[in-house]
């Protein structure tokens, strides 16, 4: 394996190049992971789902547990209301979720560290968000840039700031998933390049270090799923039930 | 020995429901999903904010100002989306 930490983040074409117009849309080790990720959900949740049997074996038991887990969250922070929006929500999760879990596999690429990937899925939430809203609302979605109780010599500068903090949310929920997962592996790839360096005789620290550094990567891995998928909720909490 | 077993084994197993409890509540996920948060809610605001400005400056030629002026509103902008999500946290 090659010893700069970055190259693990390398983007390589598998198989022939394809081109769209001025578009590069060959097949890469990332769409390969991405293909991986969606298979390996579709296959358990087909196999979890497909025997309804009371008593649950392991992989029933893994769907039946995601699906409430899912389920709460939206309710809790979405309320009722949100019940349609099911099935995004959650497949959005679980999409995020086995992405990063792949990564953690070592030889393995991490989708979720390339911030073109992390602002797609985040600029999809933003634009299916803001379509609900006005869908919902009609114009009265503008409402939600104009903060009840301002007075009206303030009001321009207000809806400036509110307009610009709509804005950020893309940008947020985006940057903060891919900085996790790239600052992870970049630091657990550092780690282990010490142990290389060191040795036998002063390599065991760095290499209990990124025992410990694993351990962390895998709850950030299931934390960051669990953000993105909470503030979608949250967004979609706002489009949903303006209140101001 | 001891009087009333019974009782100091309840006491024993009161404690330790305690401490998980307390254990729980500290470790519990989405309270550090909402401290991640707010980090990136502070950046992102202001980044927005100049790359508006960028491009105000950009379509009318006025090379310093808007730019000038939207980093200050995106920084207002990030504090108030920390405020925010800090508010919603206490709830």
């Amino acid at each position: 394996m090659a010893a700069n930490p970055m190259t693990q983040f390398n983007v390589y074409r598998i198989g022939p190049e394809i081109k769209l117009g001025a578009f590069d849309i060959s097949f890469t080790n990332a769409s390969l992971f991405m293909i991986i990720s969606s298979l390996a959900i579709l296959i358990i949740f087909n196999i979890g789902s497909k025997k309804n049997s009371l008593l649950p074996n392991k992989i029933q038991l893994l769907a039946e547990l995601s699906y409430t887990f899912v389920s709460k969250m939206i309710s809790d922070t979405a309320g009722l209301k949100a019940k349609p929006y099911f099935a995004f929500i959650f497949s959005l999760f679980m999409f995020v979720l086995f992405c990063n879990m792949f990564g953690m596999i070592p030889y393995t690429f991490t989708v979720t560290s390339h911030i073109i990937v992390t602002f797609v899925l985040a600029a999809f939430i933003f634009i299916g968000v803001t379509i609900v809203g006005f869908a919902k609302h009609g114009f009265g979605y503008l409402k939600l840039f104009v903060p009840s109780g301002v007075p009206a010599i303030l009001l321009p500068l207000i809806v400036v700031i509110e307009v610009i903090s709509y804005l950020s949310r893309p940008v947020s929920l985006s940057v903060r998933l891919f900085a996790n997962m790239m600052a992870g592996h970049t630091m657990m790839k550092v780690f282990g390049g010490f142990v290389i360096s060191l040795g036998i005789v002063g390599g065991w620290l760095p290499l209990s270090f990124s025992v410990a550094l694993t351990g962390l990567e895998i709850l950030v891995a299931f934390l960051q799923a669990y953000v993105f998928a909470i503030l979608t909720c949250i967004y979609l909490n706002d489009a949903l039930n303006l209140h101001h | 020995m001891s009087k009333d077993p019974f009782k100091t084994r309840l006491e024993i197993a009161k404690d330790k429901i305690s401490k998980k409890n307390l254990y729980n509540k500290k470790d519990n996920p989405s309270s550090i999903g909402t401290a991640f948060k707010l980090s990136t809610e502070l950046v992102s605001a202001v980044a927005v904010g100049t790359i508006i400005g960028f491009i105000f400056d950009k379509t009318f030629g006025t090379k310093p100002w808007f730019i000038l002026i939207f980093f200050f509103v995106g920084v207002v902008a990030g504090i108030t989306n920390v405020i925010r999500s800090a508010k919603n946290m206490q709830k």
